[in-house]
């Protein structure tokens, strides 16, 4: 694929930044991580971008290239402290402080999973069908399937030991 | 808790985290940036040490130059620069297939894989090759040296030799080890994460690495063969001149 001019190429990725903002939020601890994050997918999107084939779908090839990026750079964080530090985050508690509570405590879950189960739960939050998820991380339907019974029931099960923490 | 109260807890995340959106012109910027990925990490490193074989080259081409009258020397220095050429190309080889497969556009496993096979079999080669370059930084500097000091490459003794090889082989090891020690740690994040993508995938990729060990054995013998003959020249030229 024919790389478009630096200029073209940003108002793409600003079209489609909720993507990236998804993937950052799920890796990261605080706004200063995000950021570090997101310029790095940026990057790498801009660097894969000429092995980019037309014949798949360019957010399904977004998120590919924003999770293996994610998947690759979380690793130099692992010492840091998890999704405890959500203070750091800009939720807008006053507007809504029980909405927030709840996605504090979905966060504070996903944070404590592994890179590969964060990717799976978070394609599938975000609505992608199991073979686009298969198709994403190079697996089995049947293996996602599998995979994502564990992630939910581990997922809901630090929800609530959260909540009764909290209560 | 059901799976749509949990998508209902994810579809808040947008409203309520004020995740700034970025503009096209800070978008642009960010593509201006330095990458920090272990693609970037392994090929900065491959490229260092492109930079530090030219200068060596350069070093023991005006090696060569200083010790004109003296063919021993002149040869050796030739035959140094030939060896480095011969491991420069094999380490561009190396980077143009490492940026193959460092593609991130590939599936998750497709990436993870590739990038374990390469790192526990061929960058092995590329480990040997680099380490390599120590020896001949350490023949340039000394020649250099021995011109500077005495205007010729003086008489050396056995206790010479002994101290010279001890520092050569430290030098080698310690290169090697480094470089193996810094990439160890991204091999073991690798394979975590394959692990935990499926737990058949590590008996896939075990399968492949003993393939590619297979072909990468040519590889191995070659760069052994160069790695010989360069202590080979070194000694020669150390009972050449010093014995």
């Amino acid at each position: 694929m024919q790389r478009p001019s630096k200029k073209e190429f940003s108002q793409l990725i600003e079209k489609h930044q909720a993507i990236i903002h998804k993937v950052t939020l799920v890796y990261t601890n605080g706004p200063a991580d995000r950021e570090d994050l997101f310029q790095e997918i940026c990057l790498q999107l801009w660097k894969a971008y000429p092995n980019f084939r037309a014949e798949a779908k360019l957010t399904t090839w977004m998120y590919r290239v924003a999770l293996n990026t994610a998947i690759s750079t979380v690793r130099k964080n692992r010492n840091r402290p998890g999704f405890e530090s959500l203070g750091a985050y800009d939720l807008a508690t006053d507007e809504n402080p029980e909405e927030a509570e709840q996605v504090k405590l979905l966060y504070s879950a996903i944070s404590k999973l592994n890179s590969i189960d964060k990717a799976i739960i978070l394609l599938w939050l975000e609505g992608k069908s199991y073979d686009e998820i298969a198709s994403i991380m190079g697996t089995s339907k049947d293996n996602v399937s599998v995979k994502l019974v564990r992630i939910k029931r581990k997922l809901e099960e630090l929800v609530n030991d959260s909540e009764k923490e909290l209560s | 808790m059901n799976d749509e109260k949990l998508k209902a807890m994810w579809s808040k995340t947008e409203n309520l985290i004020g995740s700034s959106g970025y503009d096209s012109s800070n978008i642009e910027r960010f593509l201006s940036g330095r990458s920090h990925s272990t693609g970037q990490y392994v090929r900065k490193m491959i490229y260092m040490d492109l930079v530090m074989k030219s200068l060596v080259i350069i070093a023991l081409v005006v090696d060569s130059i200083l010790y004109a009258g003296t063919s021993k020397v002149v040869s050796a220095c030739a035959g140094g620069v030939v060896l480095l050429a011969g491991l420069m190309y094999f380490q561009l080889k190396m980077l143009k297939r490492f940026s193959e497969i460092a593609d991130l556009g590939q599936t998750t496993r497709d990436k993870l894989v590739s990038m374990l096979t390469y790192l526990k079999t061929r960058f092995t080669s590329t480990l040997i090759s680099m380490s390599i370059t120590y020896l001949f930084v350490f023949v340039s500097g000394s020649l250099a040296y021995f011109f500077a000091v005495y205007g010729k490459v003086r008489t050396l003794d056995w206790i010479d030799i002994v101290v010279f090889l001890t520092f050569i082989l430290i030098g080698l090891g310690f290169n090697f080890f480094t470089f193996r020690a810094q990439i160890r740690y991204h091999v073991k994040h690798l394979e975590a994460c394959l692990s935990d993508l499926n737990d058949n995938n590590m008996l896939v990729v075990s399968e492949l690495i003993e393939q590619q060990r297979k072909q990468d054995r040519i590889n191995k013998l070659l760069l052994m063969l160069i790695l010989a003959f360069g202590f080979t020249l070194f000694a020669i030229l150390l009972k050449k001149f010093g014995m």
